[in-house]
Parts: structure tokens; sequence; C-alpha cells
């Protein structure tokens, strides 16, 4: 029925007195059913916008529809985790998990929750307070996925946890999310951590959006090229470019055939990723047919 | 409404009895809290069986006496000799002091622990991505407590009305001492209930737990100051001018006294104010909890969507 998970239009979010935009004017539209990276630096828009996804906060400006309704509406679809991973630290595991199921009494499904958390040999009369980072990272995930959401947003998920467990965890979530056809929303700084998870890309810089669509689609519109520092590479895009001696390396999104002078390769996540991050004055890119408001 | 029954059935055979949902939730996330309301409900409701079980001996001391006995009345030694009127008197005003006060703690913890933390830590997000809205989350914050402030200072109320018995006002004092008026209406209810909503405001206000403590604690002190200075402007007094001289009884509670150049004017409460005077000051503290209340509300609902 809904299939679209997140379309945002002209979606802008200000704080504070002076008003500094976290988002400007983003959008763009997530297919249900996708697992979509949120990457940008520090600052550019991305808790701000799973928190605007997650009916949290309000838009200054413009909308978001989160499956197909104003995200406040559908509170009891969505799992939230948030950067900091918020849990009661009087809390035992056992008593947060039944948190979730005394407050989600329609949706909660125990064996979820139950498993990823004995995943962790974390016992369940353990206090949070007496938890390391990565342990109540593990419980405030199974407090999301023991909800049974359809769209599940995670802020940073695995920022503190250590290979084994971030391997393991990105594993769980994965296979539960197929399962389900869970449409999963995960921001990070590092790009490592989401290669290989995600069919879905936003890149966002200075709380605008600077790269959407299909992960697949995004890579095939960029190649990696070297060629002759005096070369032109007319009329191709040009993200980024980088001379040394008489030869430049630049990433570009082709518009044709790319000259004979020039060897290309497929740039990869990472490779795309630092060159936008590093190149803020380079053209957006959106393949995520995301109705352009008129703006 | 079969099915919805039948549905819910079989996992409740196994869940635990007991309450369920957002009341759970309040009392388990404060546990600490209850546990010391609690105690607290525990000792006064014990003290205040004590001082009903003294409370013939103590009158017994506290009797007019002569010295040697003659006409009936005692020796002032033996009834000096009686110490029990002391434990009485000093624990009646004791509870009665701390019902009074009841609602200084409440304000500062409904300020910092209840709301203010939860905001500040983020929980208050967690319980909203749940399936609660921070409508529902606020009103059962507001109403566990207030339904369990209510039964608690209820409670001690009409125990401490009843382990006063005849009111003698040398054991436990005039009924228009603050502390006294307070603790035996239905003000000792009103208060508290005051202070929960405006140390809720004041926490969803500043959103900082440290800072709304302090708010909080700093509001009621405000509510109860102002309310006792102004206790005597609630209902019209009693003036009696009469030429020459006379005496109040003990009983009325005075304003003013001229005189006596020509004639003498007093003006007072008498004791039957006492419940017009309840009512006026329960109903003042009721307003302001409601506005408190109202107005948490729609902080709340302009800050979240």
């Amino acid at each position: 029925m809904t299939e679209t998970a997140i379309e945002a239009a002209a979606l802008t979010r200000r704080f504070g007195r002076r008003r500094t935009a976290a988002l400007d004017g983003c959008a763009f539209r997530l297919p249900a059913g996708s697992v979509c990276a949120v990457v940008g630096p520090n600052g550019a828009g991305k808790s701000t916008l799973l928190s605007l996804a997650a009916g949290l906060l309000r838009p200054t400006e413009g909308a978001i529809t989160v499956l197909g309704q104003a995200p406040a509406a559908v509170r009891e679809r969505l799992a939230y985790v948030a950067q900091n991973k918020p849990l009661h630290p009087q809390l035992t595991v056992a008593d947060t998990l039944r948190f979730g199921r005394e407050l989600n009494p329609r949706r909660w499904d125990d064996r979820v929750a139950a498993r990823i958390v004995a995943e962790g040999d974390l016992a369940p009369d353990a206090r949070i307070r007496t938890l390391s980072g990565g342990q109540r990272t593990r419980v405030a995930l199974a407090l999301a996925l023991g909800k049974r959401p359809e769209l599940l947003l995670l802020d940073e998920p695995m920022a503190d946890l250590d290979p084994l467990a971030r391997h393991q965890l990105m594993a769980a979530l994965m296979a539960d999310a197929a399962e389900h056809g869970t449409t999963v929303v995960m921001s990070s700084h590092v790009v490592a951590e989401l290669e290989g998870a995600c069919d879905h890309l936003l890149l966002l810089g200075a709380g605008r959006v600077r790269l959407a669509g299909p992960l697949d689609d995004v890579l095939a519109a960029h190649r990696l090229v070297t060629g002759r520092a005096d070369a032109s590479l007319d009329p191709h895009t040009v993200v980024e470019s980088r001379t040394t001696g008489r030869q430049v390396t630049a990433l570009v999104r082709p518009e044709g055939a790319l000259g004979d002078g020039w060897q290309s390769t497929a740039p990869t996540l990472e490779e795309l990723v630092l060159a936008h991050l590093r190149t803020p004055e380079a053209p957006a890119l959106h393949l995520d047919d995301a109705r352009e408001a008129a703006v | 409404m079969t099915t919805a029954l039948s549905a819910t059935a079989a996992p409740a055979a196994r869940t635990p009895r007991g309450p369920r949902g957002l009341v759970w939730a309040v009392l388990r996330v404060h546990r600490t809290a209850l546990v010391f309301g609690g105690l607290a409900l525990a000792v006064a409701t014990a003290c205040l069986i004590w001082m009903y079980a003294i409370a013939d001996d103590a009158r017994r001391g506290n009797v007019p006496c002569a010295e040697p006995a003659h006409d009936g009345f005692p020796s002032c030694a033996s009834v000096e000799a009686i110490t029990v009127d002391n434990t009485y008197a000093d624990g009646i005003d004791l509870l009665t002091a701390a019902l009074s006060y009841v609602i200084f703690p409440v304000a500062a913890w409904a300020g910092g622990a209840l709301i203010a933390r939860d905001l500040e830590s983020g929980t208050a997000r967690l319980a909203w991505t749940q399936s609660v809205t921070p409508a529902r989350w606020l009103a059962a914050k507001l109403a566990v407590p207030a339904v369990l402030l209510t039964a608690a200072t209820g409670t001690v109320a009409l125990l401490g009305v009843w382990a006063r018995q005849d009111d003698d006002p040398n054991l436990v004092g005039d009924w228009y001492y603050p502390d006294v008026f307070i603790s035996t209406g239905p003000t000792a209810v009103a208060y508290p209930l005051a202070g929960l909503a405006l140390g809720a405001l004041t926490g969803l206000l500043l959103r900082r737990a440290l800072p709304a403590t302090g708010a909080g604690f700093a509001a009621a002190l405000v509510l109860y100051n102002v309310l006792e200075r102004t206790r005597e402007n609630l209902w019209p007094t009693v003036t009696r001018t009469e030429a020459g001289g006379f005496e109040l009884p003990r009983s009325a509670w005075q304003m003013s006294w001229d005189g006596p150049t020509r004639a003498t004017r007093a003006m007072y409460h008498p004791q039957s104010h006492f419940w017009p005077l309840q009512y006026v000051e329960t109903g003042i503290l009721l307003a302001v909890a409601a506005a408190a209340t109202l107005t948490a509300f729609a902080v709340l609902r302009r800050r979240t969507p």
C-alpha cells in the first residue's frame, strides 16, 4: 500500500535565536523496503532529519510524510534510536524490554528483542547504568526491533560498538529487515560501516541534499578518471579534480562517452562520498525522482 | 469486543498482574520516589496511630492543677510528672508541619526527576517513539503521581484530624496557625497537587533537571508564601465594636485591634470561618494546578508535532 517510506518536500528546520537552518529545503523520496544510508559531515543535518522523520520535531517549513502520513500519526509503525541511545539508567535490561512491551501493546514481539539481547550475553537483571556504551546500543536496538517497525530510523547506530558486535548486529539488523521488508534509514559519518548493507544513499551537506538515489545508480552515474592535466573534461560535470604534476584525477558525472585520453574506473562508495564532502560546491544530484517543490 | 478479549487473553496468562502500559512505566521509572513516598506514608501513619493511642494520657497531663490538690484539681506535681503530653504535642506538631510542607519536595521532584530529567536525557523521546503520544506521556506522568499523592495526603490528613481528637489548642495548636490550617482540611491535598502541576510546568519549560528542581521548589515557595500572607483576606472578617473593653476568645483569629479609647474595635475570623477559608484556598490551589497543567500541555503541543 505505502510504496514510499519517506518523502520530503522543501523540508526546512531552523534552530535557535539566530534561526540557523539545520536542514534547508531538502527534497527526496525513499521507497519502502530500502535500506538507506544518510551520510554527511558533522552538522550536516542528519540527526535533525531523523528526528523530523520520527515525529519528534516539527518542520519550520516544508513537509515530510512517513509511510504516507504525518510522522506523528504513524508513531506506532516506526522505531527510532537516537544518537545517544537514551534508556532509563535505573531499569534492568528485562524491565527495559518490558517498557517496550507495555508501551507498544499491539506490536511488541518479545522473541525478537530477547534474541538481540541474548546474543550480547547481557544478564536480564543487569541495570542499564552498569552497561558499556556498546551494550546499551544493543539494548536500544532490541527495543527498536522488538516493536516490529515498518520503518527503522537509526542515528549513528554503530558508533560505539566493537567491530565484532558491529558486524553481528548489522547482520541481525539486515536479516530482520529483509525478512519483514522493513525500511531502514541509518545515519553515519563512517562510510565503511554502511558499505554492503545499504541500497540507497542520501548525502547531506550543510543542510541540503547533495546526492540522493539508489546506491547502484548513484555509483553508476560517476566515474573516476585519470588523464593529462591539459585535457578538457567538458561537457562532463566535474565533482572534484586533483592535479599532480601533469596528471589529473577527477570524479566526474559523464554526460556521454568519455574521450580517448581518459582512463576511467568505477568509484567506491567511500571515494564518492569523500569527493563530495571535499567539494561542497559540487552540484547536487537527485536520482530518486523526488517531486521537487518549486523553490 | 469478544475477539479483542480472546486475543489478549492468551498472553495475559503469563504476563505479570498489576498496572499495565504507561501506568506501569511511570511507576517503574519512578520507583525510588514511590518507595520513599510509601515509607513516609507508613511512618506518618504509624506515628499518628501512636499519637491517637497516647492522646488520652496527654490530656490528663494537660489539665488545671492546684498546689496542694484541692477542689477536685489534681496536684501540680502529679500533673507535671506526666510527660506524655509533651510527646503528644511535639509529635502532632511535627506531623502537622511535615504534611503542610509536602508541596516543596513534590514540586522539586516533579520539576526535576519527573519531567525535566526525561527531557534532558532523551528518555522522553524514547517514550514518544514507542506507541505513545507526548500528550499521553504527560497525562500519565501527572495523573499517576496525582492519584497517589491525593490518596497519601488525604490519608495522613484524616488520620491527623482523628489523632487531634478534641483539637485542644494547648496540645495541637490553634486552628489558624499556618501549619495547622493547611494540614487539617482539603488544602492538605490541594497544596501537593498544585506543587506537582507547577513543578511539571517548570520541568517542561526548563528541560534540564537541576534548574527545574530549583525552579519547581521556588515556584512552590512563592505560592505557599503568597497564600499564607493573603489567607486572612480570603473571606470577609467579622468586625466587633463595643463600648469599653472586651476580650476575644482564643479561637478567634484576630486581624486588628483598636482601642479602647472610646470603643474597642476588633476584626477577626471566628472559628466558624475555618471551612469557608478552606474552600476558597483549596479552590485557588486547584485553579493554580489546573492552569499549570493546561499550560504544560500547551507548551508540549507547541514543541512537538
